[in-house]
């Protein structure tokens, strides 16, 4: 185990000590414990982003070229490309939130406990996205998590986030309780808990129906993770509750952290499956896909259904992400290498426009707007470039044309298509989805552009309210590289494809 | 047929994880939605102690090594829940969650 | 052996009896009584599977630590350390859905060996030898989410001027 290869990870932990030690000494104000988290989140990044081979960067690979993407072997890590990609949009979630948060009072309590507990949560998603372990891989969740109850609950005074640091807990804990006693199902049918043990290079011995109700309590317990119906009944009201920049967090960084599980702990199997079909007993790969699709189907219609009625802006986002969650699942299911860069791709997608959307709700909040979508009623013409930044990030939602949603949408669905039969369908319940979402997006839209503000409202007066520098330049960066992504995204997706092929190399 | 064996083993911390299961869909105050939380974990840390055992391999020795660390995650998982109903305990005075209602509407 | 498997027998009967009556009885006071018992009869189930490090480690921490801290959650929480939980309704869905999670797990329990099993015995040096080396990052990981709950934990509960 060398610890340079692991210099992202320890930046991050050695910012978390700084603060804490800063805390200790008394030292709170929120732009000095704010500033250490961000330079560590970016100095991380850069080393990322030169693990994933950016010309230009190699001076400073921490994970030389040699050591990434090898085969399958029984260790309990191991360096994948498109385990660096998913850094790279965990790195970015943390990123973002840290620096949209310096624009908060500098006086605020908890700060070094805010900024502290972000520093290690982004850092269990990193080593989430280098497990070659099931126990490794379930234990680091178990890292972010616990940061994210205490995350939510960081406002101590405010009644509603402890509720709903409360809901988490439970739920988390419950999801925690059935994924290790999958494990330890999984570990009885194949003597091992790495993945090479589980995976298929080797012959499937043991106890497959063992197996089979170990993969069952995983996929329940990561379902809880990555809010996957039936399992989603928690997040709505945990967005809801928690602080605006928490919820942009767990959305654009924790779910996310999910679906790289997903991939880690069933592409085994679903590999298997397609490469030797003889393998695995009759009943258990294919149910398995069944498993995994129509879960898919059911988070993105739900979602979908559900975002339909929501009055409040913020519940509305919270639901959009459950059904976005679906899509991500697609990539599952299908399994081969183009839909997991789609899906790969829409995570990546979804920092800018679903991460960027809850902070702006955050914005228009500090700017004394209510929670209500009515609320925002003619902030068009008030706040004309923060209300043209948020239509950006729904339609991107909605994966309207020349902006990055549409991009990953359209290779997710394709992959879908291509890999022909039963698959089929989850792309057309994708796009069909996708056609019903563009209703609640719209009245979005309607309202913020269209209508005229109710002589009451906040908006219809001066609006004294002040967004914050660094707040307004996070949301300027999300808006532009939704554009700029979507109608350029060449460089990107294909590095995103070659890590999404070398990712299914190593399964094979 | 004996009891003390794989299956008898597995057929206890099932029926340990169906209690935990069921007293988190059943009981409404936090401090006895912890202890089914904790209940349902033991069943996982009983798993791979006697598969472990049973098994004699060398690779199972890692199945204790797991249960060691389960054993600490479990009591971490503990004193941040009390943390949290402390917590909501001082803004309220209760802990009941059916009377948690600032987030149903 | 059929004294081990007597053995067995009145643990495992115990240790449902006993998990059962915690989250059933209604003073909370009780419960903890009930699960301090629970934790002390898997710690002899530990023992039994000659997993002596295991057994201390339940005893010390669950037995121990975590009875005590739930204790003293229910104290600081309660006026009346007796007071009694409400009688919650008990509705079939929760009920069917924990009996079908068991009836999977029974139904796989049967490809299971279901003759008398051999117990191995590790010596505990190696257990700390494999902790410490091989699974070590297991290690560090559980010391990172303690960091975390640590930190929180502490804020949390502090007093603070506010």
């Amino acid at each position: 185990m060398s610890l340079a290869e692991f210099l992202p990870e320890i930046l991050l932990l050695a910012g978390a000590l700084l603060i804490f030690l800063f805390d200790v000494l008394g030292r709170r104000r929120l732009e000095l414990v704010g500033g250490v988290a961000a330079l560590s989140l970016g100095g991380a990044l850069l080393l990322v982003v030169a693990d994933l081979g950016v010309s230009g960067l190699a001076a400073i690979r921490t994970v030389p070229a040699g050591s990434v993407d090898l085969p399958l072997a029984p260790s309990l890590y191991a360096f994948t490309s498109l385990g660096f990609v998913f850094q790279v949009t965990f790195l970015l979630a943390g990123l973002f939130v840290a620096v949209a948060s310096l624009s908060r009072p500098s006086d605020e309590k908890g700060a070094s406990v805010f900024f502290g507990l972000l520093l290690i949560a982004t850092l269990g998603m990193m080593l989430v996205a280098v497990a070659s372990d099931l126990i490794f891989l379930l234990l680091a969740i178990e890292v972010t998590s616990l940061s994210t109850y205490l995350l939510v609950a960081y406002p101590r005074r405010d009644e509603r986030s402890l509720e709903a640091a409360m809901k988490f807990f439970i739920i988390g804990a419950l999801s925690t309780a059935l994924s290790f006693f999958g494990a330890s199902l999984l570990f009885a049918a194949y003597g091992g808990t790495s993945f090479y043990a589980l995976g298929p290079g080797v012959a499937f011995v043991g106890f497959p129906l063992l197996a089979e109700i170990g993969y069952g309590l995983l996929i329940a317990g990561l379902g809880f993770k990555v809010t996957a119906v039936p399992f989603h009944a928690w997040a709505v009201d945990v967005y809801d509750g928690a602080p605006t920049d928490v919820a942009a967090f767990l959305s654009g960084g924790s779910k996310k952290m999910g679906i790289f599980a997903f991939f880690l702990v069933f592409l085994g199997p679903i590999l298997l499956l397609r490469s030797a079909p003889d393998a695995l007993p009759a009943t258990f790969g294919a149910s398995l896909q069944l498993t995994l699709g129509i879960l898919a189907v059911l988070t993105m219609t739900v979602g979908n259904v559900l975002a339909l009625r929501q009055k409040e802006m913020k519940r509305m986002l919270a639901y959009s992400s459950i059904s976005q969650a679906g899509y991500m699942l697609i990539g599952v299911a299908v399994g081969t290498y183009p839909a997991i860069a789609g899906a790969a791709f829409q995570v990546f997608a979804h920092v800018f426009m679903k991460t960027g959307a809850f902070l702006v709700v955050a914005a228009v909040a500090g700017l004394g707007v209510g929670p209500l979508i009515e609320d925002w009623k003619g902030l068009g013409a008030k706040r004309p470039a923060l209300s043209v930044a948020f239509a950006l990030m729904l339609l991107s939602l909605a994966g309207v044309p020349l902006t990055v949603g549409f991009v990953s949408k359209f290779v997710l669905f394709s992959a879908a298509v291509e890999a022909q039969g039963f698959y089929v369908w989850l792309a057309v319940a994708g796009l069909l989805n996708s056609a019903l979402s563009v209703f609640y997006y719209a009245r979005v839209l309607k309202a913020i552009f269209l209508d005229r503000p109710d002589p009451t409202s906040p908006v219809a007066g001066p609006l004294t309210g002040r967004i914050g520098l660094a707040r307004s330049a996070v949301i300027a960066v999300a808006a532009v590289a939704i554009v700029g992504l979507g109608i350029y995204p060449g460089p990107v997706l294909s590095g995103i494809s070659t890590a999404a092929s070398h990712f299914v190399g190593i399964g094979a | 047929m004996s009891a003390f064996s794989p299956a008898g083993l597995l057929a206890l911390s099932g029926a340990l994880l169906g209690l935990g299961l069921f007293g988190i869909l059943t009981r409404r105050n936090f401090i006895l939605l912890l202890i089914s939380v904790e209940i349902a974990i033991n069943a996982a840390v009983l798993n791979f102690v006697y598969f472990a055992a049973f098994s004699g391999s060398s690779s199972a020795l890692s199945g204790q090594a797991i249960a060691v660390v389960l054993i600490g995650l479990a009591a971490t998982e503990v004193a941040v829940g009390l943390a949290i109903v402390l917590g909501l305990n001082r803004l309220r005075g209760s802990i009941n969650v059916a009377e948690a209602s600032a987030l149903r509407r | 052996m059929i004294l081990e498997e007597l053995a067995f027998l009145v643990i495992a009967a115990v240790a449902i009896v006993t998990a059962a009556n915690a989250l059933l009885v209604r003073e909370l006071v009780h419960t903890i009584l009930w699960i301090a018992l629970f934790f002390v009869d898997l710690a002899a189930l530990y023992f039994l599977l000659a997993a002596p490090f295991l057994g201390v480690l339940e005893l010390g921490v669950y037995a121990g630590a975590v009875t005590i801290l739930l204790l003293f959650g229910v104290m600081v929480t309660r006026k009346r350390i007796f007071a009694r939980e409400a009688v919650t309704g008990i509705g079939p869905a929760p009920l069917l859905l924990a009996g079908l999670v068991l009836a999977v797990v029974v139904v796989g329990a049967e490809e299971l060996p279901s003759g008398e099993g051999t117990v191995h015995a590790y010596a505990p040096a190696l257990l700390s030898q494999a902790l410490f080396n091989a699974d070590g990052p297991w290690l560090l990981l559980l010391g990172l989410a303690m960091l975390s709950a640590l930190a929180g934990a502490i804020y949390l509960v502090r007093e603070g001027r506010e």
